[in-house]
């Protein structure tokens, strides 16, 4: 193994045994999957305590048409207000219906045991709307009535198609889209900065311990300085692995928890049929995908591409800036230059993934500095291979000339103690032998 | 025969000459000081021998070729300023130094269970660095630089930081190193050290070698024309003998010797003196004063020494 490769695993190996690396990467993937099922399990949870109303009609129109569903039943009862104005159990309240509520529907009234909340006082007004329309309308004795409104029920759902290059059609929901470019775009802003900051904060230790000193004396600069970059990645890919294979495994568990299969969701999806009730669709859709293994590992591809050139190109930046000070507190104004294109990067995704193929994001898709991420933002839409191309070529050459500018500052910069380099000075560096 | 040796090396930075034109040579199997004081250019020139830094001219010649790259493997280097991943186990800590130094993994564990069990440090095997104190950390730092078996060793200071009694066991070492025929580069400011250990120095002031040689050969060279004489007999006679001579007596109240610091204008006519003191007197000792390695240092570092 060469000297490059012994430093990768001192880097690779004193890092992935840290507590918190093993803590974040277990729980992270946990908690992501976590809060996709939680609406559904909360409305699972909730449709366990149905409630049930007793219904006054003395309009003797509307009681036998109230449909009951799971979270609502409705009764119609003979009992009298004055017998329910104790406390009764099992029951969620009363209705008290005006006899002449089809011309005065402002005369219901709901009486509750408990304290009632928005949501079931828009399911009643909903229902109670529905019926006093319909009786309206069969007041205008049309004929056939009936079989005129099952007629005209409409249940309107849009099923989106993209169209590829090869003119193949496969059917893509764009909220999903927009949902994993966002995560993706986040995964790489947040990994690039986060294991760039790791580079940083490495050769800040090795310089102000001063075992650059002593590992200098049997590695080039360039060596430790590649070394280092590598390892840490290599830490990064390997925590990205594992989240991806856990949350596989999570969010099976999960769908298997709440007793769904989910090829059953993925038919159903497909058949426009309605899930079970209490299913909240989108989560759904979400989970089942991130089970859909061709999908992920398309994803996956591109991220790891899009992840090592971006990370390096930064990380290689990084590790110029930790070579010029002595101190993490030092670097926050030599950091600007990293972190301005980065926070560029994010807020043109947020656009991006509104407007996939404007020629803003046509643009930061291929300048290296904000392609990582808003490239990464632009693939779950499409994106047209000449662009993904480009956007790749200029990304990895950009990223050896950085490595190149980034070498030259180092060399000097390990062995510079006392004040802070000026941009100036570092611009001076590179131009050393 | 010579196992390094730099050749007219300059080295420009920025804003400072940090070499300016130094020339010297160590011979193999000696131990060669590097004297100095702070700033003069010595982590400069022994980086330049570290392969760290390319000198701007001249050049460095190892074991009579261009010093290489490769040549770090025969090298073994102790920095001032001592480094070592705080985090990181003792143990593993060496083999990763040992490694890059190009030993084997087995190699380089089998060789530290040597020296740990030398220095009796096995127990602090799968400790942290941090938990060490800091002469417990600079003789770790000792075995990773001396563990790869180096044809040179450069320790820059290594006995700060070490009490008396380790500090005798690292001398002690480094004298079995030369014995095993390894070259020793030290820099220091002890000049006790030097004139316990040192065969060779060169002495470095304002980036210029301005002092090189053998240690007793430089104090010869330096020794002023003063003499420590011990005697028996009558001072008035004495002086009255050598009127005209710089004579100081002094008193010494435990024995019966009597003792005086002759100083003569030059070197020449010693022997008419000894015998004219002689017939006064009777000699027990007539002694050249020989001045410290510290005395030079001082004063050729300001320039009061005739070089």
């Amino acid at each position: 193994m060469g000297k490059i490769g012994i430093i990768i695993a001192r880097e690779f190996n004193t890092r992935i045994r840290k507590r918190s690396f093993i803590i974040t990467t277990m729980l992270m993937p946990l908690l992501f999957v976590g809060l996709m099922i939680a609406p559904t399990l909360l409305m699972r949870m909730e449709t366990d305590n149905s409630r049930t109303i007793l219904v006054i009609d003395h309009s003797n129109v509307i009681g036998d048409k109230l449909i009951s569903n799971n979270k609502l039943i409705y009764k119609t009862t003979d009992k009298s207000e004055e017998d329910l104005k104790t406390q009764q159990s099992g029951l969620f309240g009363y209705i008290v219906i005006g006899a002449d509520v089809i011309k005065n529907p402002n005369d219901i009234k709901l009486h509750t045991y408990e304290s009632s909340t928005l949501d079931t006082e828009y399911a009643i007004n909903r229902e109670l709307n529905r019926i006093i329309e319909q009786e309206r309308l069969m007041n205008h004795n049309i004929k056939g009535l009936g079989s005129i409104i099952n007629n005209i029920k409409s249940n309107a759902k849009v099923t989106s198609f993209k169209i590829e290059e090869d003119g193949e059609k496969s059917a893509s929901s764009s909220a999903l889209s927009m949902g994993i470019a966002y995560v993706f775009g986040i995964f790489i802003y947040m990994f690039t900065f986060m294991y760039g900051m790791m580079v940083m904060q490495g050769v800040i230790e090795e310089k102000s311990s001063k075992v650059v000193e002593v590992l200098i004396s049997s590695v080039k600069p360039f060596q430790l300085m590649m070394g280092k970059i590598i390892g840490i990645a290599s830490v990064a890919i390997t925590q990205f692995c594992i989240w991806m294979i856990l949350i596989v495994i999570f969010s099976n568990i999960a769908l298997q928890m709440i007793t769904i299969d989910p090829a059953t969701i993925q038919n159903s999806m497909q058949m426009g049929a309605s899930l079970p009730a209490g299913v909240d669709t989108e989560a759904m859709t979400a989970l089942t995908t991130l089970t859909d293994w061709s999908f992920l590992l398309s994803i996956f591809g591109s991220f790891i591409i899009y992840f090592i050139g971006g990370y390096l190109l930064y990380a290689a930046m990084f590790a110029a800036v930790g070579s010029a000070v002595s101190s993490v507190e030092e670097s926050q104004q030599l950091q600007l230059p990293i972190t301005i294109p980065m926070m560029l990067s994010i807020f043109i995704m947020i656009s991006v993934i509104k407007e996939p193929n404007s020629t803003l994001a046509v643009i930061a898709s291929i300048i290296p500095f904000t392609s990582p991420v808003v490239m990464m933002a632009r693939i779950p839409y499409g994106v047209p291979t000449w662009e993904l191309v480009t956007s790749i070529v200029f990304l990895y050459s950009s990223f050896i000339g950085m490595v190149w500018v980034a070498s030259k500052i180092y060399r000097v910069g390990i062995f510079m103690h006392g004040k802070r380099p000026s941009f100036k000075e570092l611009f001076k560096w590179i131009k050393y032998n | 025969m010579e196992i390094l040796s730099v050749k007219n090396v300059s080295k420009q930075y920025s804003n400072h000459l940090a070499l300016d034109d130094v020339s010297l040579s160590v011979p193999e199997g000696s131990i060669y000081g590097l004297l100095g004081p702070n700033g003069a250019g010595k982590t400069t020139l022994i980086r330049i021998i570290n392969h760290i830094t390319a000198p701007d001219s001249g050049e460095v010649m190892f074991m009579g070729k261009r010093l290489c790259a490769d040549d770090v493997y025969k090298i073994g280097y102790l920095p001032e300023e001592r480094g070592l991943y705080k985090k990181m186990k003792v143990g593993e800590q060496a083999i990763y130094f040992a490694r890059l130094k190009g030993l084997s993994k087995s190699e380089a564990i089998s060789r530290l269970k040597y020296w740990f069990t030398k220095f009796q440090i096995e127990e602090w095997w799968d400790k942290k660095v941090e938990d060490l104190s800091k002469g417990m950390a600079q003789k770790v730092q000792f075995i990773i630089t001396v563990l790869h078996k180096p044809k040179l060793l450069i320790f820059d200071e290594p006995f700060s930081g070490f009490d008396p009694i380790n500090a005798n066991m690292l001398k002690e070492e480094i004298l079995n190193m030369k014995k095993e025929g390894a070259t020793i580069i030290f820099s220091t400011h002890n000049m006790s050290s030097v004139e316990e250990i040192c065969d060779h120095i060169s002495l470095i002031n304002r980036s210029k070698n301005i002092l090189s040689g053998e240690v007793n050969e430089i104090k010869q060279r330096y020794a002023s024309s003063t003499y420590d004489l011990a005697f028996s007999g009558d001072e008035e006679q004495l002086s009255r003998a050598l009127f005209g001579v710089n004579i100081a007596f002094s008193e010494n109240k435990e024995s019966d010797t009597k003792s005086a610091i002759i100083k003569l204008p030059s070197t020449d006519g010693v022997r008419d003196i000894i015998s004219k003191i002689n017939e006064t007197v009777d000699i027990y000792s007539f002694n050249k004063v020989i001045p410290s390695m510290n005395d030079i240092f001082i004063n050729a570092v300001e320039g009061k020494l005739n070089l």
